[in-house]
């Protein structure tokens, strides 16, 4: 007989799921709504609402510059980690290599490593090869970071690949690097490219490591900081809430595309 | 004429375990060949061996008089059909069948011209544009084949290329394989363990067995005549009476049978009395009839069992104490064997012996 109690466990962990989504969602939900409040105090109750902040945050240099150097950033990073994880797991899965057990974990490494180990770490490591803390040094850092993803997302992808393509390419008259630029390059596409908007997103969103690392010019996590410093207004809401969209925008288009592919 | 193949005492290890012992074997030029053998014997390493991507551990490989033992495989005029095709998915089917032609260093046109002349010849022009994944198990078969032959191989290998496909694909495609390769005049070899597939294409027929040539030679040499008890047991039904030699009677030997005498051809052997050989009888040479044959070999026997096989029925007739012939019946002739006594007999020239290996033991 189906009574109150033997519904418990189901009831229970529904409202837990929903309790769950709900702590989630709120401080995004909140931020969002006082970026669209005609005040300059972050506090309820919201009197009248406004576009203002938005067309403030449009027109302030400083938030711009930040935003093209985090971009610039996330780009040298992306290209480094992408060239370096996928030569990485071409050894991992190469035949007659030894040591790709240690390879593959000494690869993986920096993701777990907790950011703040691995930001001082670095900063002591350019300060003793005499390196400048500033771009390079934060392209550095963050690619140490990302390429672990780069590796394992590429490594799934070379492991799902038939053995023989590229035996084929090499029959058909490629030598091995012709045979991994039209074969092996073109079928690891879909899983590069997701790993590549990572890496794009990993670097972007990185304080700690650029913290270290950085120098004078500040990245777009480092103004944010520096603004939440000099107290709280809604422009920083709209700037937040503008960063929060374009990432998750950037993030479901990766997903959208490499769900595709492999479908294909 | 100079063989296209050759492979020269090739001998292949891996570890302490061999794969080809000592192989010599020469093909030539626009011959359709196929290793025949079981999995493991070694047919399938050869063909590697001579697509350049497994090293001979002692040995030669010759291919058109040069030797290519240590050639990487880009280097040589020699292309696979792999067994699941390995056609490369990003690529459409023209893009597919141009690979080899344009790493060739062709031009365009002729690239074009060539891939749309090899399309032809399968009926795939219209599938120029459809990715692999976009076809059916035959035309990417079709696919792969042009692919490999569209920078003109010397030779071109076919690793047991049907074995994806269903029954009745592949008998289609046995046929279309053989019309291809009289068609392009390219020589063939091909690599199963489908006896069937070897009997209804091959010019020649190289059965392997643990790394070695158990025989070589045409399909009905091989079927009718075969060399080794291996050998007719792998290809094609067969019966094999264990028996013991009588004498010579001209070109004809008598031979014991569980008591039973019976007459075979000597299979150019030469036995002696009291030795013991192999006959072997395919199910075909036999004829059952309700009365007693006038002449040949013939005994009496009863039906154990029947099963039903569409354009024949496989009979099982035990002979004898317990020594059992399988034989098979066309559907006008079953009705007249409604009882299980029947007879059994057949022309003493279509059984044959061959030696049985284990008694020099």
């Amino acid at each position: 007989m189906r009574s109150l109690f033997s519904d418990a466990p189901r009831v229970t962990l529904t409202a837990i799921y929903w309790a769950f989504i709900f702590y989630l969602l709120l401080p995004l939900t909140l931020m969002m709504a006082m970026s669209f409040k005609d005040a300059n105090f972050v506090a309820f109750p919201i009197g009248e609402w406004t576009l203002d902040w938005y067309a403030k945050v449009l027109q302030d240099k400083q938030f711009l510059e930040a935003c093209l150097y985090s971009i610039m950033i996330a780009a040298a990073t992306t290209l480094a980690a992408t060239v370096l994880g996928v030569w990485i797991a071409m050894l991992i899965v190469a035949e007659g290599i030894k040591g790709q057990v240690i390879i593959f974990a000494l690869a993986c490494l920096p993701a777990v490593v907790p950011g703040m180990i691995s930001a001082i770490s670095l900063r002591i490591f350019i300060s003793t090869i005499d390196m400048p803390t500033g771009t390079a040094a934060i392209i550095l850092g963050h690619t140490v970071h990302a390429v672990p993803f780069v590796v394992v997302m590429a490594l799934t992808r070379l492991r799902s690949m038939p053995g023989n393509l590229v035996d084929a390419a090499r029959d058909l008259g490629a030598d091995s690097f012709v045979a991994f630029l039209r074969v092996t390059l073109p079928y690891l596409g879909p899983a590069l490219f997701g790993g590549m908007i990572f890496c794009v997103l990993l670097s972007i969103d990185d304080f700690v490591r650029t913290f270290f690392l950085g120098g004078y010019r500040p990245t777009l996590p480092m103004l944010i900081f520096a603004k939440v410093q000099g107290g709280m207004s809604p422009e920083i809401n709209a700037m937040a809430t503008l960063v929060l969209v374009v990432t998750a925008a950037v993030g479901l288009y990766a997903e959208y595309l490499t769900r595709r592919a492999r479908t294909r | 004429m100079e063989p296209v193949v050759q492979f020269d005492h090739v001998t292949k290890n891996y570890g302490s375990q061999v794969a080809v012992d000592d192989l010599n074997l020469s093909i030539e030029a626009g011959k359709f060949v196929t290793l025949l053998g079981p999995s493991g014997c070694g047919k399938s390493t050869s063909l590697r061996m001579l697509g350049g991507f497994e090293m001979p551990t002692s040995g030669r490989i010759l291919l058109s008089g040069k030797d290519v033992t240590r050639v990487p495989p880009n280097k040589r005029n020699v292309n696979i059909v792999f067994q699941d095709y390995a056609l490369f998915p990003h690529m459409n089917v023209a893009k597919n069948i141009a690979f080899g032609l344009e790493l060739k260093g062709l031009d365009n046109k002729s690239i074009h011209r060539r891939v749309s002349e090899l399309l032809e010849l399968v009926q795939l022009q219209d599938y120029a544009n459809r990715l692999p994944n976009e076809l059916s198990g035959g035309q990417r078969q079709r696919v792969a084949l042009m692919r490999a032959l569209a920078p003109d191989p010397d030779v071109l290998l076919l690793d047991e290329p049907l074995s994806a496909l269903d029954a009745k694909l592949r008998q289609q495609m046995q046929i279309e394989l053989k019309a291809i390769q009289e068609k392009t005049g390219k020589t063939f070899m091909f690599v199963t363990h489908d006896q069937e597939e070897a009997l209804t294409m091959s010019d020649t027929i190289v059965v392997m067995n643990n790394g070695r040539i158990e025989q070589m030679g045409d399909p009905s040499t091989l079927y009718g005549r075969p060399g080794s008890v291996f050998v007719a047991n792998f290809i094609g039904e067969t019966n094999l009476l264990r028996s013991t030699v009588l004498g010579a009677e001209g070109n004809l030997t008598a031979l014991d049978w569980n008591g039973i005498t019976i007459k075979a051809d000597q299979g150019g052997l030469s036995p002696k009395a009291g030795e013991h050989l192999y006959v072997v009888l395919r199910p075909e040479s036999i004829h059952c009839s309700a009365t007693e044959p006038t002449s040949g070999n013939r005994i009496k026997g009863k039906i154990r069992q029947r099963v039903f096989k569409g354009n024949h029925t496989s009979l099982a007739v035990e002979v004898g104490d317990g020594a059992v012939l399988n034989t098979l019946v066309h559907p006008g002739d079953v009705a007249q064997l409604a009882g299980d006594d029947i007879w059994v007999g057949w022309k003493p020239e279509t059984a044959t012996v061959i030696p049985d290996r284990h008694a020099h033991r």
